[in-house]
């Protein structure tokens, strides 16, 4: 077995390491860097569209929920004038009501007051004219025949009765 | 008992051009260009941006790591840079640390260190060459005065000199103290075994159970980690600097 | 003989070789303590610090390494026997 010397310049091992490091720097960029460092960009491209993304949406997000802001203010507002208007009309409503009710009491008690007045005058005249009707009955009973104290005490009596059952 | 600290082992000698010696430096490193092109095919096989799988977070966690390293010590102008730092790394850390399982290290062998910072001083000068043009490349050595020109120089090539020595000295200099250990426990183990007739069992190398194995932890994974990045760091300060 | 003369002379520039591992290991010290006490003043810095630290050490560490590289070279491959 020869061996070279422990500390030697050999000229050939000199070159065949040139080209085992030749040989390594290719495998070392074209199997290791070079794919590694696409997908390492293509990361930081992902990345980077993702926060774009994101940003954006909440750029959307944001002008939604300021315009529905405005949109509630307003609704609320109109929804306060609407419940304003509602309260005024119903109040004008209420009196208008109260006041129509009032009046019709009115005529009807007025009404009322006259139909009773007029059934009386009604009612008065019918017994004007019964009572009437019945003396005339007992004078004409009179007149037919004499009248005994007993006689007179019945006819009373029936005359009474008659009343009463008027 | 002997114990031979050799340089690389020559497998086989191929005939052309007055005999090419293969070493096992080359082999080795063969070895690690076939590792890493395995595990990296194995890594990155179905890649997908929403589902990673775990392989793929450890192969998206190592390239990571080499552009922060790069991000942070040479700034972001250097993206270009991060496969040939990754790819230094991995050499130099897989060569170092292929001396666990016995194999000698290729950075351990003076020619391999220095190819690797002989590219690296290319990479300087041609950095140099490009932010400077060329008036400015040669202009550079003879400043602050013209007198330090030959010291510019000196200190030019001390550059990729001292990274490649450190490197191969500290490697080496592990497999050297591991080897002399192995040897001293070899001979503790004849001492404590060989009065048994029986040469088998008299052979059993009794005491180099446990103590190399904290050795390794040290001189394979610790200072192999260390060595290929303070190799990768100097690389990196180095071309960096050649902007300013 | 002289060979043994040139080897046990190598073996003592080894051991002097070596003496240049004083100078690191200092050093390192040194700059290990900044560090720490960088570390303590400012915890948030640890990353940047350690790494800064590790770079500084290691660059500390160069001489030590030459003359590591000058031992190992003298005791695995000395050039100078083969001079003889």
């Amino acid at each position: 077995m020869k061996y070279l010397e422990f500390f030697t310049i050999d000229v050939w091992t000199m070159i065949f390491t040139w080209i085992n490091m030749a040989i390594l720097f290719t495998v070392v960029k074209m199997l290791l860097f070079k794919p590694v460092m696409k997908i390492l960009d293509q990361r930081d491209a992902e990345i980077k569209k993702i926060y774009d993304d994101a940003n954006q949406a909440n750029e959307q997000a944001e002008n939604l929920k300021r315009e529905y802001d405005a949109k509630m203010a307003r609704a609320r507002e109109e929804a306060g004038e609407i419940i304003k208007q509602a309260t005024l009309s119903a109040q004008r409503r209420e009196a208008e009501i109260i006041s129509d009710a009032q009046e019709k009491a009115n005529i009807m008690t007025k009404r009322a007051e006259a139909e009773i007045a007029q059934e009386r005058k009604k009612a008065y005249q019918e017994i004007k004219s019964e009572i009437s009707d019945i003396s005339v009955a007992i004078a004409g009973k009179m007149v037919q025949r004499e009248i005994t104290a007993k006689d007179h005490e019945a006819l009373i009596s029936q005359f009474i009765e008659n009343v009463g059952e008027v | 008992m002997d114990v031979a600290i050799n340089g690389p082992k020559i497998l086989f000698t191929l005939p052309f051009a007055g005999g090419i010696n293969i070493t096992e430096s080359v082999v080795h490193g063969w070895l690690v260009v076939a590792v890493v092109t395995g595990v990296c095919y194995w890594l990155t096989r179905d890649l997908s941006v929403t589902n990673p799988s775990r392989k793929q977070i450890i192969a998206e966690k190592l390239v990571t790591l080499v552009q922060g390293l790069v991000d942070a010590n040479m700034g972001p102008q250097w993206k270009h840079m991060v496969p040939y730092i990754g790819t230094l790394f991995a050499f130099s850390f897989l060569s170092s640390v292929m001396s666990v399982a016995g194999l000698r290290s290729p950075t351990a062998d003076f020619s391999v260190t220095l190819a690797m910072a002989l590219v690296t001083f290319v990479l300087i000068e041609f950095y140099y060459y490009k932010s400077k043009g060329l008036l400015g490349f040669f202009t550079r050595l003879t400043e602050p005065v013209i007198v330090m020109t030959p010291m510019n120089i000196i200190g030019e090539f001390a550059t990729p000199l001292s990274m490649s020595l450190r490197h191969f000295g500290n490697i080496a200099s592990g497999a050297v103290i591991t080897a002399l250990v192995y040897g001293a426990l070899a001979a503790l183990s004849q001492f404590i075994l060989g009065w048994i007739p029986n040469t088998f069992i008299a052979n059993i190398p009794i005491a180099q159970v446990g103590l190399p194995a904290v050795l390794s932890v040290y001189f394979d994974l610790f200072s192999s980690a260390i060595q290929a990045y303070i190799f990768v760091m100097l690389t990196m300060a180095n071309i960096a600097g050649t902007a300013d | 003989m002289e060979k043994a003369i040139v080897l046990a002379a190598s073996a003592v520039g080894i051991g002097l070789a070596m003496i240049a591992g004083l100078g690191p290991g200092i050093g390192e010290g040194y700059a290990v303590g900044q560090a720490c006490s960088a570390i303590g003043r400012q915890p948030e810095a640890h990353g940047k610090i350690q790494s800064t630290m590790i770079l500084g050490c290691a660059i500390a560490e160069t001489t030590g390494i030459y003359s590591l590289v000058v031992s190992l070279i003298l005791l695995f491959a000395n050039p100078l026997v083969k001079l003889l």
